[in-house]
């Protein structure tokens, strides 16, 4: 794909959304009182992550780094795997965190008969 | 008014990760010429094919050259599984059973799922034993796979899982991973090293030599480990607040 | 089989895969093998100690790709002495918390599972030579830490540990927007290719991507004003637990930001940088643990005002002030590790361990109490205890650079450190009794076995310092010598 006079735009709008996304994800965490929320601002702050790795791994162009049969031999332009591996690793770890955080908030909601964060003040914040 | 300074330090934040990225242009090439490589990304592209015989040079770089960050990843969601085993833990009554959150489903969402999940499954295995030729791999069909588990554990409140099995499948696709890596670190000299096994013809089942095999014993993990995880959170008794 | 740096990791995390099997055979099993590991690890620390001193940094090379493509480990004097360091104080908290838990108990297996990998993500990230890998370790850190903080069901601990898992996925989050940056900017992940190439990248970006990372990286090592996890956490999680943070996680992360500044950017004024956010951290630190009421979380305050003190030394910046700072964060390991675990004896009975509940305990745990004060002696540098050394060291770093405004305020700190922890052994010693003898808890042999390394360690370092000064030598020596770190992993790339 050749974006030409658009490149400006298509730039601004995949960066743009990734970053908006993060942006949103910790607007959550610090604003928000519900934890389930928190932990939904964290994925989401995760998931603007995963959309920049993937994103600067991009080519124009490019297909997928899989030498098929059909590729194989053939001039092709391949986008940069190492983003797209990164890519995985950092989705299974933001599942760990998200998994325990989830945990945690449901041990919270047994002890404190609430999911609000301002209800929730044993300890200082 | 709290807002308002968050809402404010927010934008400088993305103000400046904005102009961080000005300096990187959306899909330019950055690998630069194969006899120039800029990247590392480049050189695996380069050298993929012939030095490992695998097709898909993601899985290449996943279960090959970064395969120790993979044995940490598998351990990050081992650790998940335990964790969430210590932090829910409630110690059980004589005769107690865990009972599943979730209400008894409808019959037909029942028969469904019924019909559905060995299919899933199969597209689970399907897809972690082709990892090294196309899309997809270990992780991807281990997710696959708990999703079947998942269905099962919505549809059916009394769907019992073999938490023995569960434990079994995850510590033997462990210690098969960590096994190879010492059996390269023992034969070639080097963790991981992909030596001891023929490297096979490109783009047939049997190539790679031990990629495929410790894509598919991560797909096991994987998928032993998301189905552990989502029957944790599920069999959670709704505590006393209830009443 | 050649004994290599990757054995550090390869080997607990197959016995972490292997325990859940074991354990169906015998319950015994669960807590024998995380102590066979250590052992292990400890023969494997000397070995390559032995090696890396007659024939210097030992870089490993992973499945077969040399670096930058594949993963390395680096087992220089600098990153191997942190690794044994962190080896040594696993086995004596393993042998601490041998006890800890009655073993038919389903919560011991996740305990010692945590526990040994909480160790391994923490030698990994001060081994590895590759930045993202260094990241997957800070999450298996991470991960068994939070699950470590609320071990206890009866207290508050998820309640820390939900507090520091939000601080944990935030600096994740920046971690992985700095390496994103980083990646499309000089394309590599390998640090020693990284410190080669990072002149390459733009100045602007470098210092973002550098803030990125600090910031990520300081939550794991307490800098200011990151730092909210730690009292909270130390106070919840079980005793060993906060030991096992105090000796091992805080120092892996405090090891990324010196390699960091040292190593993998070259940022002018990032040394004063250092010295000033040490100084931040230790001043605030130590004013807040004068008034607290609750004895770990003063521990704990105390604890991030000594990682402030090693940012000085580090921000110093030369030989001898790294040899202070190295020194430093040996005597915060092995006298932080000793009062954390005599401490959860002496407030062992009391929900809220309010150091007033101490009082008079000196008469009914003779031994815990000795012990305690022998720490806080050792760590207000007393003479003749090691931690006497390690400040003076730092005073001699700063006096050399002529930096008397630091001299002033080190001598401050040390004289606030002097008032709350003098303050304590007041309670303990020459106050009238308040407890019933029934109500203390007598400490198991284990557990005074372990404590009793730990003293003898900070008095026979105290009277002999000579006996690690050369490692730390060696250590500086590593840690400035970039070119040769650089060599010495990309030494087929250069060639």
């Amino acid at each position: 794909m050749d974006f030409g006079q658009y490149q400006n735009i298509v730039t601004i709008s995949v960066y743009g959304s990734a970053i908006a996304l993060i942006l949103i994800g910790l607007y959550a965490v610090l604003i928000k009182k519900n934890l389930i929320k928190i932990v939904i601002g964290l994925s989401l702050a995760d998931a603007g992550i995963h959309l920049l790795f993937v994103a600067i791994g991009y080519l124009k162009g490019g297909t997928a780094p899989i030498f098929s049969p059909s590729v194989v031999g053939e001039n092709v332009t391949m986008v940069d795997p190492v983003p797209q591996a990164l890519v995985l690793t950092a989705i299974v770890i933001g599942f760990a965190v998200t998994a325990v955080a989830l945990s945690l908030v449901i041990r919270l909601y047994k002890h404190h008969n609430t999911a609000r964060i301002d209800q929730i003040k044993s300890l200082k914040w | 008014m709290k807002n308002i300074i968050v809402i404010a330090l927010l934008l400088v934040v993305g103000f400046y990760l904005v102009d961080s990225f000005n300096y990187i242009k959306f899909g330019d090439n950055r690998l630069g010429a194969p006899s120039d490589e800029k990247t590392v990304g480049a050189y695996y592209l380069n050298n993929t094919v012939e030095k490992t015989g695998v097709a898909n040079v993601i899985t290449a770089i996943i279960v090959n050259y970064r395969g120790f960050d993979t044995l940490g990843e598998v351990t990050v969601l081992f650790l998940a599984t335990t964790g969430l085993g210590s932090i829910l833990y409630r110690r059980r009554k004589e005769g107690e059973h865990e009972e599943r959150v979730t209400k008894e489903s409808s019959y037909l969402l029942q028969t469904g799922s019924k019909i559905l999940f060995p299919f899933v499954i199969l597209l689970g295995i399907y897809v972690f034993i082709h990892g090294h030729l196309t899309p997809g791999g270990g992780f991807q069909g281990g997710a696959i796979v708990a999703t079947g588990f998942l269905l099962m554990l919505i549809a059916y409140k009394n769907f019992k899982l073999g938490h023995n099995q569960l434990t079994w499948v995850e510590s033997l696709a462990g210690i098969t991973f960590v096994s190879i890596g010492m059996w390269g670190l023992i034969t070639g000299g080097t963790f991981l090293e992909n030596s001891f096994i023929p490297k096979g013809t490109l783009n047939s089942l049997f190539s790679g030599g031990i990629i495929p095999i410790i894509y598919i014993a991560v797909g096991f993990k994987v998928a032993a480990e998301l189905t552990g995880v989502l029957d944790i959170l599920l069999s959670i008794k709704p505590s006393k607040i209830k009443k | 089989m050649v004994i290599s740096p990757v054995h550090y990791i390869a080997v607990p995390l197959l016995a972490a895969f292997v325990i859940p099997l074991f354990a169906k055979l015998n319950r015994e099993f669960v807590r024998i093998i995380p102590g066979i590991v250590l052992l292990y690890l400890s023969y494997v620390s000397i070995v390559l100690m032995n090696q890396v001193s007659s024939t210097g940094t030992i870089s490993e090379v992973l499945a077969g790709w040399a670096p930058p493509f594949g993963i390395n480990l680096v087992f220089s004097a600098f990153s191997g002495f942190l690794a044994s360091l962190m080896t040594f104080m696993g086995l004596v908290i393993w042998i601490y918390s041998y006890r800890f838990k009655k073993i038919d108990d389903e919560p011991a297996l996740k305990f010692y599972v945590l526990f040994l990998m909480l160790i391994t993500g923490a030698i990994g990230i001060v081994l590895t030579g590759d930045i993202f890998n260094l990241f997957v370790f800070l999450e298996i850190v991470g991960i068994s830490a939070y699950s470590l903080t609320s071990f206890y069901r009866n207290r508050d601990g998820a309640e820390a540990g939900f507090k520091y898992l939000l601080l944990g996925a935030f600096a994740s989050t920046l971690i992985l927007l700095g390496i994103i940056l980083l990646y499309s900017s000089i394309g590599t992940l390998n640090m020693a290719d990284i410190a080669q190439k990072s002149h390459l990248i733009p100045t602007s970006l470098k210092v973002s991507i550098f803030i990125l990372f600090v910031v990520g990286f300081g939550i794991e090592a307490e800098m200011f004003p990151l730092n909210g996890w730690a009292p909270d956490a130390y106070s919840q999680a079980p005793g060993p637990v906060g030991a096992a943070f105090s000796g091992i996680a805080v120092k892996a992360g405090m090891y990324v930001i010196i390699r960091l500044i040292y190593t993998l950017f070259d940022i002018e004024g990032s040394f004063q940088f250092l010295i000033v956010m040490g100084l931040i951290t230790t001043i605030i630190a130590e004013v807040s643990a004068m008034k607290q009421t609750n004895l770990k979380r003063m521990l704990a305050y105390s604890s991030i005002g000594q990682m402030g003190i090693v940012m000085v030394a580090f921000g110093i910046g030369t030989r001898e002030a790294i040899i202070a700072g190295l020194f430093l964060m040996l005597n915060h390991a092995i006298i932080k590790g000793l009062l954390f675990l005599s401490s959860s004896y002496l407030v062992y009975n009391d929900d809220n361990k309010l150091i007033s509940s101490l009082s008079g305990l000196g008469k009914r745990l003779p031994l815990v109490s000795f012990l305690f004060a022998l720490g806080a002696f050792a760590i207000v540098g007393l003479p003749p205890f090691s931690g006497f050394w390690s400040r003076l060291y730092l005073l001699l770093a700063a006096a050399d650079k002529e930096l008397i405004y630091l001299i002033a305020i080190i001598l401050i700190i040390a004289v606030i450190e002097i008032v709350y922890y003098f303050r304590v052994i007041n309670k303990l010693y020459f106050k009238d009794i308040k407890v019933k003898s029934d109500d203390v808890q007598k400490p198991s042999i284990n557990a005074v076995i372990s404590m009793s390394i730990l003293g003898i360690l900070i008095i026979a370092i105290g009277i002999y310092p000579d006996l690690v000064t050369s490692y730390l030598g060696n250590a500086a020596d590593a840690l400035l010598d970039k070119a040769g770190y650089i060599e010495n992993v990309l030494v087929d790339i250069n060639n």
